[in-house]
């Protein structure tokens, strides 16, 4: 008899334990504070702006004594994933970095703010937020995002480069003739102790590139609707042609995989179609580095086709404190913050931030065309709306333009390749894109 | 209390906390994965069932997925041999009685404790094409270096490369394998006058066949799954995990891609099923094999 006890006891041991595991592993959560105040989370990717993003925190926690703001900062490269998890565990800050590219995907955690918005547009400043940056802040004409930053496509050239050449600097009405051009007096090859230079990148591995040929080209990725690839069609394949051929006719991008490290940091390429503005703040930390920017060059059959994205602040839709939420977000973006970003070397999303940054340009900050920069506004495209762009971009599609890149086949072969492998995917997982 | 019972005490108290975790976090979550097979759940919304979509999609319209499984094939076919030889070449060469022979021992043991990204960083560096120590070395003889790791044809070969580098495992296990051959074996053809290469043939490989197939099996599991190697790689080569075009896309890559990147759980159930009777299926085909081939002492 007893022994059948203890081997009940045994058993229910194991099985408490057990059980015990599962209860606290489920119930780790974090305490809130115990001094009466609000706590909001708030979740944001580790970034060279920390300490102005803590700094602001610090003054929201003091103009608002009610409210404590628990920073939870997570590596850039994990961010996403992180977010997705979090929303799948029910367990998402109460607010959340996040941009354009994701909104689709991430529609349903983020809390609708239209109403926030449209309340306090006044204190936001909602008309001093370019058009294109309003636009990009909503999907079917409601708000999701307050936005903070953003990239667009633009050329970049270094200076001493096209001076020791003897090149005179991009113009506005450049064509890819002009660039071609430049691009082949620029082009240097290297020798025993000379590196050589190039006379442009040619950005690998990433759609940052050549999407502005293809669109340039009156291409597109997809159909209006987002069901349908749109890279076989004929003009698609004319801007996959031309950023080929960069290297393969042309000669001033180096060959697939030639690309020199940080070529345009340390001088051994000399121009950029596309980049972006997250760059800005490593080049002006290269001392000598004498760069500038200019408006991208003009397409055979249009000058838009360069991307505009944005990234800001999302509430959550399980927030418990959505009000409290919003009250960072606004704080984030009011225009000092957006000024001290903009300082460290980007550009604004806000007019009278840019107004300012213009009028305030010192001779030595680059880049010098910041004119141009805004100019290239109107030009900018908005990311697809579709919720798994990313992932067909990278996954799907870059690599068939990697094989055309690396001489497997043609531009030809490249778009009928990716449109297929798109559609395929798009039937099988996402029918109603986007 | 009987022994009988006091012994299945002992053994539920044992096994018991080992038990429950296996029936927790692994036979669980398998079959979990394997209903999530026929499902489409991408995390933020619940599992939707699909039938046998996932398993459709993967053999007829996924680009990456027969790329993956041509790496992995291509990788373990090539790498699985190459890491025997080396490993059972420096193996008998520390097996001789040389000085300091533990200090050797635990110096071609050493690069096996390295992590995989250690190697990603110091092999990225040797074969850039751009500047790469190996490209320079060529240079000086007046032939022009390929760009290796962003080329489709030479990415896989410098996987292979790195991957060869860590064969303390595999050395280690043969080392111990060598040892445990009687010494009388080899006395004894000697004085019949069987020579280096008769001996290692007729006494030595028979007799170490066990341990061979061992480090086969496991050499085989372990290179279809490679992937901290080719993820590094990729990290260390600023290329998309898999590129260049898919070159080095292993197919364990390509399911922690769809699984953590693109948060395709479904799919990836499918695969990682896919890949777990692929691998049962090899390693019973290796089992079977080796009756021909492995000797045991009974």
């Amino acid at each position: 008899m007893l022994s059948r006890i203890l081997e009940f006891l045994a058993w229910l041991a194991v099985v408490l334990l057990a059980a015990l595991g599962f209860w606290w592993a489920g119930h780790q959560r974090h305490q809130p504070p115990t001094d009466g105040r609000t706590e909001i989370s708030w979740f944001v990717p580790i970034t060279p702006l920390r300490d102005l993003y803590e700094a602001d925190v610090a003054e929201f926690e003091r103009r608002n004594p009610g409210i404590k703001v628990r920073i939870i900062w997570v590596p850039g490269s994990e961010y996403n994933a992180k977010l997705k998890i979090l929303a799948a565990a029910d367990l998402l800050p109460d607010l959340f970095f996040t941009g354009d590219v994701w909104l689709s995907y991430l529609l349903p955690f983020k809390r609708d703010i239209t109403d926030l918005m449209l309340r306090d547009a006044g204190e936001i400043g909602l008309d001093d937020y370019f058009p294109e940056i309003r636009a990009a802040m909503q999907l079917h004409g409601r708000y999701y995002i307050l936005t903070e930053y953003m990239n667009l496509s633009l050329l970049y050239f270094n200076r001493r480069l096209f001076a020791e050449a003897g090149v005179p600097e991009p113009r506005e009405d450049w064509t890819w003739d002009d660039y071609v051009r430049a691009g082949q007096a620029l082009t240097r090859p290297g020798g025993p102790g000379r590196p050589g230079v190039w006379g442009s990148s040619r950005v690998e591995g990433w759609w940052g590139e050549w999407i502005i040929y293809v669109r340039q080209s009156g291409g597109d990725l997809f159909t209006a609707d987002g069901r349908r690839s749109l890279l076989d069609t004929p003009e698609a394949i004319n801007g996959l042609r031309f950023y080929l051929e960069k290297s393969d006719k042309h000669g001033i991008s180096a060959p697939a995989g030639f690309e020199p490290l940080n070529g345009f940091v340390n001088e051994r390429v000399a121009m950029i179609v596309g980049g972006h503005v997250n760059y800005w703040l490593n080049y002006n930390q290269m001392p000598g580095l004498d760069w500038d920017v200019q408006l991208l060059p003009v397409g055979p059959v249009r000058r838009k086709g360069g991307e505009l994205a944005m990234a800001g602040y999302s509430v959550s839709i399980t927030s418990p404190h959505p009000e409290e939420a919003w009250a960072l977000a606004k704080f984030l973006t009011r225009p000092e913050a957006i000024a001290r970003i903009v300082a460290r070397g980007s550009l604004s999303v806000r007019r009278s931030v840019a107004e300012a940054q213009m009028r305030d340009a010192r001779p030595e900050d680059r880049p010098r065309n910041l004119a141009a920069a805004y100019r290239q506004f109107q030009y900018g495209e908005h990311i697809p709306r579709h919720s798994h762009y990313i992932e067909i971009m990278l996954q799907i599609v870059q690599p068939e333009i990697d094989r055309m890149l690396l001489g497997e086949f043609g531009p030809e072969e490249a778009g009928r390749r990716a449109a297929a492998a798109v559609n395929a995917f798009l039937a099988t997982f996402d029918p109603n894109a986007p | 209390m009987n022994t009988r019972r006091a012994d299945r005490l002992c053994f539920w108290l044992f096994a018991g906390p080992a038990l429950a975790g296996f029936l927790a976090f692994s036979l669980w979550p398998m079959l979990y994965s394997l209903w999530l097979s026929f499902c489409q759940y991408e995390v933020i919304a619940p599992p939707r069932f699909i039938g046998v979509q996932n398993y459709v999609y993967l053999f007829l319209h996924d680009p990456s997925f027969w790329a993956s499984v041509r790496v992995t094939l291509a990788f373990t076919v090539v790498q699985v041999p190459l890491a025997l030889i080396a490993a059972l070449a420096f193996a008998l060469l520390l097996h001789q009685p040389v000085k300091a022979r533990g200090f050797w021992r635990a110096l071609y043991f050493l690069p096996a404790i390295l992590p995989q990204a250690a190697y990603a960083v110091i092999f990225g560096y040797i074969f850039q094409g751009d500047g790469g120590l190996l490209n320079q070395l060529l240079a000086l003889g007046g032939i022009e270096g390929k760009a290796w790791t962003m080329s489709a044809g030479w990415a896989l070969p410098v996987l292979i490369m790195m991957s060869l580098w860590a064969f303390g495992y595999p050395m280690v296990i043969f080392l111990a394998g060598l040892q445990a051959v009687p010494r009388e074996l080899f006395e004894a053809a000697h004085i019949d006058g069987a020579g280096a290469w008769a001996r290692f043939r007729h006494i030595t490989l028979p007799l170490i066949s066990p341990v061979i197939l061992f480090n086969l099996v496991m050499g085989v599991i372990a290179a279809l799954k490679v992937f901290d190697l080719a993820y590094a790689f990729s990290i260390t080569q600023n290329i998309p995990p898999g590129g260049p075009a898919r070159a080095t896309l292993f197919y364990g890559l390509n399911l922690y891609q769809q699984a953590f990147g693109f948060f395709h759980m479904g799919l990836a159930s499918a695969m990682a099923w896919l890949l777990f009777l692929f691998i049962m299926v090899v390693t019973a085909i290796n089992f079977r094999i080796s009756r021909r081939w492995v000797h045991y002492e009974n």
